[in-house]
């Protein structure tokens, strides 16, 4: 096959005047096509999306290894990112025609040759000194289509790289470091266009989501995701998201937060790409009276020009950091005899949705925590939370606080990370289950005054973390979508925060800060296996199949947000040995 | 011109195996030229940079630098093979370098000499070596000594939290130039130009390698003057002179470029107004 493509590029040079459009297509035949990409989620001998498909559902037909098979499951090779750059590995690799992509913290990127982890090449961003994470140099993943592959550096930069040399073919300033951006989230690819996101969410940055045509880097149409703002498409104008001053006072919404620092999924049956935004800026809820469209919300876009189809806001006027910015994953429902095209998101606030990805309407919404002391509940005639106005952080112009300008301290559940922070959760067609990987802590939070500073955090408030049980802060846990109820759960004595993988074996994979890849019985919860990679796990397993064997991969490498924080989860995890290893597992030979 | 009469001794012997397994059984012509330096890297540069071609040591390519680098980070190096006459390609190299290719220059509209400077790791032969256009390289060179370290220093840039803003920031002038030839006199442009950038080597600690790889020099209608493909021992903030020959009409050059993170480099030099262009416009 290589050889047949190389044939065709010569004849697009040979042709002279055809080249140009010629080679284009010559570039998408050396390596995945658009259909390759839509079809991901059924074709196991390639990985090619970040989520295992563009819907997201983190699920592979494979069943090889399966809950009686995995007994026998080893290492077949690891490989070390090396450096000494061993910071926090959120990423998920991606295999394509024996080759896997992997990225690594501080914007790195690998090609490693699937069967035996030999290194093809390396690219390292040369990073500015003043790049601003706001929770560690972490990178979630790459996207590939044709003969390159993309992903997001921390000075916000998208970088499209030959898939076979590493060379850059470009590179495209995204927003602004100096300002607080960068970019951490893996890009997805429809239909010829590089969509993404953008970080930073916590200096006051506009969120934004924006498609680049895959082949030159150009700008397609961009769309901020708070009110007021101005989208293009073209390079011109296109429309305003929403209508300015509706849901925001004065001036607000040019720093209003929002950021989609999760990245999307894609539903081509809606044509609607999903993307989250975070939580609006600043934290403290009082400086900005309103619903604050579209922070905290889940919006579905079409990814031909950018427009907003509908939105549903998680935590209108949110006062909590309860970020939107989940992955919304698309599914039938099957209830009541009906089968409903639905979409499902397990939110930071502690609710889990399932949302009609048609037209947005809520269906249910369920917690999956143990504590949701904000609300007590969703209207599901409206779609807002029942809140509970006790648990709002005071307003510190009322006083009350340990200090001169800070308001008086409460006690919330979930804390600032969440009921579920970034790590991606997956949904099984087989057992119609979501597995959600979850955690049980609340915070101590006050209000502090703040004015924006441009590249300053912009918080106004000020927090604890800390758990809510004494033996463990981390459930992986089975969720019903048709009930919203709990059907298992696996404890954690740390805090979970790593994806999670499942597959048609009858399994659930996911990673622990302790070190170990562990797989699950689905239907039951059942622990059948584990593996220890010898550092913490926060990045997300995938499984392909090459030479007729399944194999399954997972980068180990302790960081993230969580040991930023210090208090009662600090005692969890402060023993953890950093690293920055892929590992690959297979069923060893008979 | 090189000559036979050198015995080799030790080395010879000692890298005999790895010749025949570089080069294979061929003895194209050069071969046994015997190299003024006596560089223990000699066979490794010849098949890195020359590959099979022919060659000679040839003293009409002209390399001048300081016998002693007083600055390992920034050592002033010029190349001159203009007593060659048509020169297609200049690769510049020093044996003892870590990363011993350091640029590879096209004098396509231009007079084949380049001027720049380098980081040098320890004492060694730099290199230039011309290829003409019946196929033969020219190899001369200068040998300069050095106290060492350049190569795996951090760059400057690396202490400086600014540096990103002013990346790939060029300064440049450009003035008419006359030499004096056999056929009377002939008339370019010289051209001196600095790029803002760490070229770092990828050897200092923590560091990843980040450089120019690519500066073009055009004329105003967008024709290629003269091409550099640099390495990453060209120093931090490149400095380069050249001499190249555009329209008597040009009124600017363009200088564009990119490095290995696909940073993308481009200026506009103004050409000096010339009496020369007067006269072609009134001819």
């Amino acid at each position: 096959m290589k050889r047949m493509f190389t044939s065709i590029a010569v004849a697009g040079a040979v042709a002279g005047g055809l080249a140009v459009s010629f080679s284009a297509d010559a570039a998408r035949a050396a390596g995945p096509t658009d259909q390759d990409i839509q079809k991901d989620a059924e074709t196991p001998g390639d990985v090619l999306t970040y989520g295992m498909g563009l819907q997201g559902q983190r699920h592979s037909t494979l069943k090889t290894i399966n809950t009686e098979t995995i007994k026998k499951m080893v290492p077949v090779w690891a490989f070390s990112f090396g450096g000494e750059k061993q910071r926090g590995q959120e990423s998920q690799p991606l295999v394509h025609d024996g080759v896997i992509y992997v990225t690594g913290s501080y914007s790195r990127l690998f090609a490693l040759d699937a069967r035996t982890g030999e290194k093809k090449w390396q690219y390292d961003a040369r990073l500015p000194e003043g790049i601003m994470p706001c929770c560690d140099v972490v990178n979630r993943g790459a996207a590939i289509l044709g003969d390159k592959v993309y992903f997001g550096t921390l000075d916000a930069r998208l970088v499209a790289l030959n898939k076979d040399t590493g060379k850059v073919v470009w590179n495209k300033k995204v927003a602004d470091y100096q300002a607080g951006y960068s970019m951490t989230a893996a890009p997805i690819i429809v239909n010829g266009k590089i969509i993404t996101g953008n970080s930073g969410g916590e200096f006051g940055v506009v969120g934004a989501v924006e498609a680049r045509d895959a082949e030159t880097g150009e700008l397609v149409w961009t769309r901020p995701t708070v009110e007021g703002n101005m989208g293009t498409l073209n390079g011109k104008e296109s429309t305003m998201t929403g209508t300015k001053n509706a849901s925001w006072t004065g001036d607000l919404w040019q720093t209003g937060g929002g950021a989609t620092w999760l990245g999307g999924t894609y539903d081509a049956e809606t044509n609607s790409i999903f993307f989250g935004t975070g939580n609006p800026a600043p934290w403290n809820s009082h400086l900005r009276p309103g619903d604050n469209l579209y922070t905290s919300s889940t919006l579905a876009i079409n990814p031909d020009n950018g427009e907003i189809k509908w939105h549903f806001q998680t935590t209108p006027h949110d006062g909590w950091d309860f970020d939107g910015v989940n992955e919304f994953i698309s599914f039938d429902l099957k209830k009541d005899g009906k089968v409903i095209k639905a979409g499902a998101k397990a939110d930071r606030n502690g609710y889990f949705f399932v949302i009609d990805r048609t037209n947005g309407k809520l269906q249910s919404a369920t917690p999956f925590v143990t504590q949701t002391s904000w609300a007590t509940g969703f209207d599901l005639k409206t779609g807002r939370p029942i809140y509970n106005d006790a648990n709002r952080p005071p307003n510190p112009m009322d006083g009350g606080g340990a200090a001169a300008g800070q308001g008086k301290p409460i006690f919330a559940a979930p804390s600032f990370l969440g009921g579920k922070n970034w790590m991606p959760m997956a949904y099984s067609p087989d057992t119609d289950l979501f597995y959600v990987p979850a955690n049980e802590w609340g915070m101590d939070i006050w209000n502090e005054a703040i004015t924006y500073k441009k590249g300053a955090a912009y918080l106004g408030a000020g927090f604890t973390i800390k758990p809510l049980f004494d033996d463990y802060i981390g459930a992986l846990r089975a969720i019903d979508p048709k009930t919203g109820k709990i059907v298992w759960e696996y404890k954690n004595p740390a805090p979970l925060w790593g994806g999670v993988l499942t597959t048609a074996g009858n399994l659930v994979f996911t990673g622990t800060p302790e070190g170990y890849l562990k797989a699950f019985d689905a239907k039951t919860g059942a622990e059948v296996w584990k593996f220890n990679t010898g550092s913490g796990i926060v990045g997300s397993p995938i499984t392909w199949e090459m030479d007729g064997e399944q194999y399954v991969s997972i980068v180990s490498g302790w960081g993230g947000a969580v040991p930023l924080w210090g208090g009662e989860v600090a005692k969890k995890v402060k023993d953890i040995n950093q690293g920055g290893m892929l590992w690959v597992f297979k069923l060893p030979k008979a | 011109m090189g000559r036979l009469d050198v015995p080799r001794f030790g080395v010879r012997r000692f890298c005999g195996a790895m010749l025949a397994v570089m080069i294979g059984a061929a003895d194209p012509a050069g071969a046994t030229e015997t190299d003024p330096f006596r560089s223990v890297m000699w066979d490794d540069m010849r098949a890195l940079v020359l590959g099979d071609a022919p060659f000679r040591f040839d003293d009409r390519v002209k390399v001048t630098a300081p016998a002693s680098a007083e600055d390992a980070l920034n050592v002033p190096v010029a190349v001159d093979a203009t007593a060659l006459g048509a020169v297609e390609r200049i690769a510049v190299f020093a044996d003892m370098n870590p990363i011993p290719r350091i640029l590879d220059y096209r004098p396509i509209a231009a007079r084949p000499t380049i001027a720049l400077r380098l980081k040098l790791q320890q004492a060694t032969a730099i290199r230039a070596a011309a290829l003409t256009p019946d196929g033969v390289w020219h190899v001369g060179g200068v040998f300069v000594d050095a106290a060492g370290g350049g190569c795996t220093s951090p760059a400057l840039a690396h202490g400086d939290p600014t540096w990103e803003r002013h990346l790939g920031e060029v300064q440049a002038r450009a003035w008419p130039a006359v030499q004096a030839s056999a056929e009377g006199q002939s008339k370019s442009t010289r051209l001196r130009l600095r790029v803002r950038h760490p070229m770092d080597t990828g050897l200092a600690p923590g560091i990843p390698a980040f450089f120019i790889e690519t500066l073009v020099v055009r004329d105003g209608d967008g024709r290629e003057l003269a091409r550099i493909d640099s390495h990453e021992p060209v120093s931090e903030n490149p400095v380069f002179t050249v001499e190249v020959t555009p329209p008597a009409d040009g009124r600017a050059l363009l200088v564009t470029g990119r490095d290995n993170n696909g940073t993308e480099i481009r200026a506009s030099v103004p050409l000096a107004w010339r009496q020369s262009s007067l006269e072609t416009s009134t001819r």
